[in-house]
């Protein structure tokens, strides 16, 4: 009777009902012996189940079509698997299952005829309705349709060392998994039974919503009621008649005269606004030349602005999708990370919109001394630390003997820059409390703008410093070229640019001379030179780090996984991360076995299956990935390099950097026709949906489910 | 004493399912299970004493913080102790113990150290205490299903960490050898399709060969040995 290797395997729910009747046990047969248990059907007959399971009858009155189940579970129908609790075996087909369950015992005790061994895989139901799921791979938080971009981002800067390295290393890593593969010697053949393992995570995810139909409908099984309503019966049923009309008339008054016009009247506005944005979006991306900066890549607040829109833009087609969703079974997992993505936008911006209101009131009624603040800080840290410091280095800075004329004529030059910076500074003074109010105006617009604004407002307000970086960087960065080309020549030598190499060449007496001389005169003037270098770069730098600051707290408030964080919390089993698998001892269930005879049970491993929320380092990917971008491009050798030879340091592509703003948006919005044929969509659903009655108390012997026990309906 | 090398059980209910855990965990004695209980109690004494010192220290600041705004306000002193099983109650029995002289000594200990050394050593006191004394890992073999690996977290904060293989992706299950150090060390290898890594079994622990090949005649037995479908393939040929 063993067929195959005899190993049974069982997925049995862990709230299934314990009790001691007997019962058909109802669910999947994904093979012979591979069978996945939704629930057990009591007191009725097995082979009146399987009728009924084949012709749909549990399914009729369901609120959707079926089809979709058979669909997703991989059926063309439910089976009957079993009985539970039966009193004798004769009658039972040796494919059958054969189940005890008693009130007191935890797990169920399963034989098989044909099964030699048996797994007994025991399954939490996830609740549909609380949108749980379990699935084999972790959620994606992410939206995931453009993973051309980051490519695309690679191959326009991969000149760099680091990036061809990288992919050297790819490439061998490659190579070895293919050498691995050629080292397996039996390349074994997938069975049914491990190819069954997708959709047994679909049989899990319905169960939940099966056994409900299952349950409410098994009073269908029974017979008719043959006899006539009583007078009180019919005296209920007219008022309920008559109240159902009366509602049905409200609503259709509603539905028909009242609701079209307003949601018409909403659709319009939302349409214009769309437009709107679409305008401002083909400003803000405009680029003069392909490859040219457009005004997002020049402003933080212009980006913000862009991300806005971008996500107002994608707002109604998310939701229209997430409407969607409601006119299907909740047991289709395939829209809920839409809608966490969905959910968590959408909370971020009220966030960022009631932080900004705290903010912005704070800052309007504080404007002067904001601005008074902000003057000071300017004054202080841009003029007056930067002229000490000039002054500092034209003295003989730490011991250090520098070249007094140059650092004098440097120092000089620098210092009147300066002095004409802070008289500009100081007539646009009287302005700076406007501007404040401005910012602190916009900050109602989320917490996220003035943020993004004083970023923009640091740029601008430290524009001096960041010329007095490029033009000591150019210094330094020719005196640095010069001398080597010279020590070349006092060493007799020259670089030979068309070979790229260094050839020896004979140098006449003089020019030997010139050189030399030059080359002494430019070493020791290198020091000089090098200080002032330093001091601009080093203040360069922090205004960097200050605005890094300011993009991190921008990408938290824009990007921060909020909602997925208190989902995790709240309810992990919303947010699978893949599942595991935990064995139980087994010594439990095996001790009442030795009291009955005819129930031999086989061998049989009790497996827990278990859903693992997803990890909070996933949940943060985007953020360690940016990190590591930004690690790997300021923190590598060649940038090291640039600052201390003078080049300049290339900035890191913005699209590389804002991978994170834009991982939750789709990489090409919809147009507004799109968006206008998906509105319109969404408007006929409603209209198509049946009016739900509100929940009338059953009568009394309506299809209620028959006392008796073979009272079942007998097909001939 | 607490720790032994790695050994090897196997739970195997059914032919077909078997979980290899590979343990530094002794057998438990009467001895060994008194140095637990030792154990644990130091562990929990030491970390009722690190967060005492930090209240301590906590009701200093608060303390020195108000006397600059307000006169020190005279510590209500209930003459009877709220309801049991309050937040006043344990407030209470913490102000209590403030008065007892280990309390003084205590109080004495936050004081001398300063808020920036206090706190990281707090944390790296309260991790230590956190960290578990055994290793564990484990490999869990389903027929029809997939194997998983399973290791035990470092410390008791944190869950274990599974990683699930569905049989369709398993492409091999090997032992490999590998230097590490001056030594060769044999250990059990998945190769999972499509993915460039290999899964180590056993990663942290590296048990001896002898286990390692026990383990792998296990896994293989447990998932290939009499299938169906390689008996019927063998009868084709």
């Amino acid at each position: 009777m063993v067929e195959h290797d005899g190993l049974m395997r069982v997925f049995w729910p862990t709230d299934i009902r314990k009790s001691d009747r007997t019962g058909v046990v109802v669910g999947w047969r994904n093979s012979t012996l591979d069978v996945f248990v939704v629930t057990i059907l009591e007191d009725v007959d097995a082979h009146n189940v399987e009728f009924h399971l084949r012709s749909g009858t549990f399914f009729r009155s369901g609120p959707h079509s079926p089809s979709r189940i058979y669909d997703l579970c991989g059926h063309s129908s439910m089976h009957v698997l079993g009985i539970s609790n039966a009193a004798s075996h004769s009658a039972v087909d040796p494919s059958w299952v054969c189940a005890k369950t008693s009130t007191n015992s935890r797990y169920p005790r399963i034989s098989c005829a044909k099964a030699s061994s048996i797994q007994l895989i025991l399954y939490d139901r996830p609740h549909p309705k609380g949108m749980q799921y379990i699935s084999l791979n972790p959620i994606a938080l992410a939206l995931g349709d453009k993973g051309s971009l980051p490519e695309d981002v690679a191959s326009s800067e991969d000149d760099s060392e680091e990036t061809k390295q990288e992919k050297a290393i790819k490439e061998n890593r490659r190579k070895l998994a293919e050498k691995l593969k050629q080292h397996s010697i039996v390349r074994r053949v997938a069975s049914a039974r491990d190819k069954a393992l997708p959709k047994i995570v679909n049989q899990v995810n319905w169960s939940w919503e099966l056994e409900q139909a299952l349950q409410q409908n098994v009073g269908r099984l029974g017979p008719r009621p043959k006899r006539g309503l009583s007078v009180s019966e019919r005296v209920v049923e007219s008022a309920t008649t008559m109240r159902n009309y009366v509602l049905v008339q409200l609503w259709t008054l509603f539905s028909v005269y009242l609701f079209p016009i307003v949601q018409k009247a909403f659709i319009l506005v939302l349409l214009f606004h769309r437009m709107v944005a679409e305008i401002l979006l083909i400003v803000l991306e405009f680029r003069a030349k392909p490859g040219y900066a457009a005004l997002k890549d020049i402003s933080a607040t212009a980006q913000q602005i862009e991300i806005r829109l971008q996500q107002f833009c994608y707002w109604p087609m998310q939701y229209v999708t997430l409407r969607q969703r409601k006119a299907n079974w909740a047991s289709v997992t395939t829209s809920h990370p839409d809608y966490i993505r969905f959910y968590n936008s959408l909370w971020l911006v009220a966030n960022d919109v009631i932080i900004g209101m705290a903010v912005g009131s704070y800052i309007i009624e504080h404007k002067d001394w904001v601005a008074d603040q902000i003057r000071d800080l300017l004054r202080t840290y841009t003029v007056e630390a930067l002229q000490r410091g000039i002054s500092w280095l034209m003295g003989w800075p730490a011991g250090l003997k520098l070249n007094g004329e140059l650092a004098a004529f440097l120092g000089d030059l620098f210092l009147w820059v300066i002095d004409y910076w802070s008289s500009c500074i100081e007539t646009l003074s009287p302005m700076l409390p406007h501007i404040i109010w401005f910012i602190g105006f916009s900050s109602f617009a989320g917490a996220s703008m003035p943020i993004a604004m004083f970023s923009d407002l640091l740029s601008v307000l430290t524009m001096h410093i960041y010329s007095f970086y490029l033009a000591s960087a150019r210094i330094y960065h020719w005196q640095l070229t010069i001398l080597r080309s010279l020590f070349h020549l006092f060493r007799g030598k020259k670089h030979n640019v068309l070979r790229n190499r260094i050839d020896s060449c004979d140098y006449d007496l003089d020019q030997l001379l010139v050189g030399t001389i030059l080359f002494t005169l430019l070493f020791f003037l290198l020091p000089t030179v090098m200080v002032f270098y330093l001091n601009f770069a080093i203040a360069r730098m922090i205004i960097i780090s200050l605005k890094a600051g300011f993009d991190t707290l921008l990408s938290c408030l824009n990007h921060f996984p909020l909602f997925a964080l208190m989902l995790r919390l709240k309810d992990p089993s919303r947010l699978p991360g893949g599942i595991h698998f935990e064995l139980r001892d087994t010594h439990e269930s095996k001790i009442p076995d030795t009291n009955d005879k005819l129930f031999n049970e086989p061998p049989t491993s009790i497996i827990y299956l278990k859903n693992i929320p997803l990890p909070f380092h996933d949940m943060f990917h985007q953020y360690f990935q940016m990190a590591h971008r930004i690690r790997k491009h300021y923190l590598s050798p060649r940038v090291l390099l640039c600052l201390v030879t003078g080049q300049f340091v290339p900035p890191i592509n913005r699209k590389n950097l804002y991978s994170l703003q834009y991982s939750m948006l789709p990489a090409r919005r919809a147009t507004v026709w799109e968006m206008w044929r998906a509105v319109n969509m969404e408007i006929d659903i409603p209209q198509k949906k049946p009016f739900h009655l509100p929940n009338i108390p059953a009568l009394q012997n309506g299809g209620k489910r028959p006392t008796g026990f073979g009272r079942t309906r007998s097909r001939d | 004493m607490l720790t032994t090398a790695p050994h090897l059980r196997i739970r195997r209910p059914s032919p077909t399912t078997a979980e290899f855990t590979v343990t530094t965990l002794p057998p438990q004695t009467l001895p060994l299970r008194l140095l637990w209980l030792l154990l644990l109690f130091l562990r929990i004494s030491l970390s009722v004493t690190m967060l005492l010192i930090l209240y301590a220290r906590w009701v200093q600041e608060r303390s020195r913080s108000c006397f600059g705004a307000q006169a020190a306000v005279p510590p209500t002193t209930s003459p009877s102790p709220p309801p049991l099983l309050s937040l006043d109650r344990i407030l209470f029995a913490l102000d209590a113990f403030q008065g007892t002289p280990a309390g003084a000594i205590l109080a004495k200990v936050a004081a001398t150290v300063s808020l920036p050394v206090l706190l990281p050593v707090a944390v790296a006191v309260f991790y230590a205490l956190s960290l578990r004394v055994h290793k564990q890992e484990s490999l869990l073999v389903l027929r029809g299903l997939g194997v998983q690996t399973c290791e035990s977290p470092a410390t008791y904060l944190a869950g274990a960490a599974t990683r699930f293989i569905p049989t369709e992706k398993i492409q091999d299950i090997l032992v490999n050898e590998a230097f590490r150090g001056f030594e060769v060390r044999y250990y059990l290898v998945v190769v999972v399709e499509g993915e460039e890594d290999v899964v180590v079994v056993f990663p942290g622990l590296l048990p001896k060969r002898k286990i390692v090949e026990t383990v792998w005649r296990g896994v293989r037995e447990c998932l290939y040995e009499g299938r169906g479908e390689d008996r019927g393939l063998a009868s084709d040929k």
